[in-house]
């Protein structure tokens, strides 16, 4: 197995706790961020994109008269059309293989009465209407080689569209970072602070700082990993996630109820707790550094204050009203996680791009943007959307369904609701295989972001959070281009 | 033995394209029906048949394949042009020119070509010289011109380098000083809108002794040309550039090929204060080589906004009559051309568009191992060998020819003479689209 070592860039690490360990680096000290990546083939066989069909009359009599015009040079006789090897087996033509091939169509051209190559319609039962089998296979390629997807012959989708489509990022001529830098000699820092951030330090009368010390979290990825479904919940599952959360350095959000059934904790958990849990701190094993609730719940907020006055407390929410946002604020919550379903609606129907828009807008007019933290998951499900979530106000998203893509779920039906889907993980799911694709698939979101802020000239991703000015959105383009034309806008 | 070797290799380089040109005419006959893998949304499959129909005969198909508008449901492809009723259209004997200057400013030479677009920079390393020597020789023959792209100048090209733009990239990959006094025009590749912001990345697999020997590197190994130019941090910056090319050769005029920021305009106008004399704007939806997906589809905006935001921002500056703006990235047909000419371009620069021409399904294996299949975007000897190149410039004239016939047609149904007189012409273009909105 060919393994590859990703070098990053530095990412400082003040006076904090390591996530992988206990230990406490000393102030100032830094390390480069290194995210191992390996080939990890799919264990579930994967539809090719697309099928080859041979008329096999015709190849017998198409082969009979090649050996017979070359029969001095039986060599060019059976020399066939594919470089990739799909008429190279044992039976040649009369058996292609269809894994083999790449879609060149150079046999079909070469043959147009004899070969045809067909889309797989195999291929259309991935994923649902929201996560294409485009996207399903691009996350298949990221989790198998944790590189970027890179082809030729330019772009080949639609011109733009709703959500994520319809908005582009912008670029700079001119300033650094260097490309031939981003992924090793130049610095772009990647890493993020979760947490209450105060705006500003109060001393006392003798000078000395008091409660100075921000209770922020710091990943080196604006990625977590948000809590599976708990119909998937199970003990390989839970324990990939919470292994890769490990290795990338970053946060598992998990029901705490799961912390207890698979004996799991540590530093790199989230423990979520739900309305009803009652006795959740009491099942908590260690402190965690974040707790995440999932709803209101006044004296569960009073009681973990108490107890683990050093845990930060997130509030997940699924976009509600801006003024319960407001409240919690004042309640001293700084860290929201906004949810929108698997196919990135909100509640009241809106996209996940412009609920997170509208909240980050509201956070802004209400002066306290950078004292909170905006997490964001639901329909986030290709490496361009962490990105361009961040541009449009958050500072950290939080993966699900590209998490269990990766892994080779398999989606049943529409998969939008986050309580009633219905998604089968592979039989042969081992833990190793498992973590592998996860971290492989972070690592490559990760060198897009790399791509996309380097383009941009940024050098930190915490500089990406809310720069709308650096995001184009299609209807705005459009109307500025296109408003003296006949036809538009009416 | 080794003759033997070799004629085997050519005698098997030539079934193949035999075979290939024989599916290049038979497919767009439609009687086979289409390809059924063939075509994505930018670029359908009747675009790429009625593309190879025009490079076969010169003309546009006439057996109802869609040739003028793809389907990505945005940019040109919800755009149309506002004819005049038939009565009004210019007559079919009326002159009608499609030349425009590449020189607006009142000095230095003056440069026209007689059909408003030339060939994009794919260098070499990235395309095989048979493909470069086929674009080269079209260029010749149209009085048009090529561009090296950054993989320097190969001595075939020199018998035509009245026509060809010497691109002046970041990497400097083959860049000397004659190959910048051969060029008419020297381009000042600042970016590119396949990969903006990226620079460019040539595989090792595509880096042969002949393409490292070219770019003074060394064989097998991947070359990445650095993005930005090192030595450019202000417009001063990039003048200093211009002082260089134009120290060595004074003849030469600058263009200046840039990607589609947010500050488009911006850099535009920069780029004219520097002395550029063609500002090349190429939008994120072409490209020829490989890019990162996500820099494809993400960053960067589509050229079909791009232009009139230069347009109408150099007009603005009052300076727009002293510079041209050439346009690419996502030009695919004469359609095409016209509409970004309405938008507010002079030009515009093909690249995809010849390649499918010359027989590019647009299958996106460019950097796979060995590389095109079709022997276009590859340095692979025995691939390289499918493409011919007098057939190659036979065919990329005859898509010349088409497009310069219906060039004459939108402008004779407009009732306009000139090419010049459709620049900006935006009143003269219907929006198809979903009302106003995406």
């Amino acid at each position: 197995m060919r393994r590859s070592t990703r070098r990053d860039s530095k990412q400082y690490v003040v006076g904090r706790k390591d996530p992988r360990g206990d230990s406490v680096r000393p102030t100032g000290a830094y390390r480069r961020y290194q995210l191992e990546t390996c080939l990890a083939p799919e264990i579930v066989p994967f539809p090719n994109r697309t099928r080859v069909k041979v008329s096999k009359p015709g190849l017998g009599l198409h082969l009979l008269k090649e050996l017979i015009q070359h029969r001095r040079n039986p060599k060019v006789a059976v020399s066939r059309p594919c470089i990739y090897g799909v008429f190279s087996g044992p039976l040649g033509g009369f058996a292609p293989r269809d894994c083999m091939c790449v879609g060149c169509l150079r046999c079909t051209t070469e043959h147009p009465e004899m070969v045809r190559v067909y889309h797989n319609p195999e291929r259309q039962h991935l994923g649902d209407s929201y996560f294409t089998p485009d996207i399903v296979e691009t996350i298949y390629y990221e989790a198998r080689t944790g590189r970027i997807p890179v082809r030729g012959a330019g772009y080949r989708g639609p011109f733009g569209g709703e959500g994520w489509d319809g908005m582009w990022t912008d670029m700079s001529e001119i300033v650094r970072p260097t490309r031939d830098g981003i992924h090793g000699r130049e610095v772009i820092s990647t890493a993020v602070d979760l947490g209450q951030k105060p705006p500003f330090l109060i001393f006392n009368d003798e000078g000395g700082l008091v409660d100075a010390t921000p209770r922020t979290l710091t990943v080196p990825i604006p990625v977590l990993f948000d809590a599976p479904p708990a119909s998937l919940l199970s003990d390989q599952l839970v324990k990939i996630l919470a292994l890769a959360a490990q290795q990338a350095e970053t946060f598992l959000i998990l029901p705490v109820c799961a912390l207890k059934r698979f004996a799991l904790g540590g530093p790199h958990i989230i423990p979520l707790v739900g309305m009803d849990d009652r006795d959740a701190l009491g099942q908590l094993r260690g402190r965690p550094p974040m707790i995440e609730l999932d709803g209101w719940n006044e004296a569960l907020v009073q009681a973990i204050r108490m107890c683990l006055p050093d845990t930060s407390i997130c509030l997940r929410y699924d976009f509600l009203l801006k003024e319960e946002l407001l409240k919690h604020l004042r309640s001293g919550i700084r860290v929201f996680h906004l949810v929108a379903n698997y196919h990135g609606m909100g509640r009241d129907g809106q996209f996940v791009l412009d609920l997170i828009r509208e909240v980050h807008k509201f956070f802004v007019e209400s002066r306290c943007r950078d004292e909170v933290t905006l997490l964001g998951s639901g329909g986030i499900i290709a490496a361009e959307h962490v990105a361009k979530a961040i541009i449009c106000g958050l500072d950290a998203v939080a993966l699900d369904t590209a998490l269990l893509a990766a892994l080779q779920t398999g989606f049943s039906g529409e998969c939008a609701d986050r309580e009633t889907s219905h998604f089968r993980l592979p039989k042969r799911l081992t833990v190793d295989w498992g973590v592998r694709r996860v971290t492989n698939l972070v690592a490559s979101w990760r060198d897009q972001l790399l791509e996309v802020l380097g383009a941009m000239g940024l050098r930190e991703v915490r500089r990406l959070r809310g720069e709308m000015g650096r995001a184009m959105f299609q209807k705005d383009l459009e109307r500025e281009a296109f408003s003296g034309i006949e036809g538009y806008g009416r | 033995m080794a003759d033997r070797v070799t004629s085997v290799e050519q005698l098997i380089a030539e079934k193949h394209s035999r075979l290939l040109h024989q599916g290049f005419h038979l497919w767009p006959g439609l009687k086979l029906g289409k390809p059924p893998a063939l075509g994505d949304y930018r670029w359908t499959a009747d675009l790429i048949l009625s593309t190879w129909v025009q490079a076969e005969t010169g003309q546009p198909p006439a057996n109802g394949l869609e040739y003028r508008v793809g389907n990505s449901g945005g940019g040109f492809d919800v755009l149309d042009f506002k004819y005049l009723p038939r009565d009004r259209w210019l007559s079919d004997s009326a002159a009608i020119t499609l030349s425009i200057p590449l020189n607006c400013r009142p000095y230095d030479r003056r440069i026209e070509i007689p059909v408003p677009f030339y060939g994009g920079g794919m260098s070499y390393g990235s395309i095989s010289e048979q493909v470069m020597l086929s674009r080269a020789r079209a260029s010749q023959a149209w009085k048009t011109f090529t561009s090296t792209g950054e993989g320097g100048y190969p001595a075939s090209l020199l018998p035509y380098k009245n026509y060809v733009i010497t691109q002046v990239a970041t990497g400097m990959f083959g860049v000397r000083e004659e190959t910048i006094q051969y060029a008419p025009i020297v381009e000042l590749k600042y970016a590119q809108g396949a990969k903006p912001g990226l620079g460019g990345h040539l595989l090792g697999d595509k880096v042969t002794t002949t393409v490292a020997t070219m770019r003074e590197s060394l064989p097998w190994v991947s070359l990445f040309s650095p993005f930005p130019f090192h030595s450019v941090y202000s417009v001063e910056d990039h003048k200093k550039h211009v002082d260089w090319i134009k120290t060595i050769n004074p003849e030469a005029l600058i263009s200046v090929k840039i990607s589609t920021p947010t500050d488009i305009d911006m850099v535009a106008v920069g780029s004219y204060y520097a002395g550029a004399q063609i500002i090349h704007i190429d939008g994120g939806y072409g490209g020829t080589g490989a890019a990162p997906e996500i820099a494809k589809k993400t960053i960067a905006m589509p050229i079909e906004f791009a232009i009139p935001r230069v347009h109408r921002y150099l007009l603005q500056e009052g300076i727009r009559h002293e510079v041209v703006i050439m346009a690419s990235g996502g030009i695919r047909t004469a359609d095409d051309i016209a509409k970004a000419v309405a938008l507010g371009a002079d030009g515009a620069v093909l690249g995809t568009t010849e390649l499918v021409a010359l027989g590019c399904t647009r299958c996106g294996n460019c950097e796979r191992g060995r590389g095109c299949p079709f022997g276009l975007t590859t340095t692979d000897p025995e691939l390289s060998r499918l493409v011919e190149s007098d057939w190659g410039a036979e065919r990329l004239s005859n898509l010349n020819r088409s497009f310069q016939l219906q060039l004459c047609e939108i402008l004779r149904r407009l009732g306009l003479s000139s090419i010049r007189d459709l620049v900006g012409r935006t009143d003269l273009l219907v929006y198809r689209g979903q009302a106003g909105a995406v």
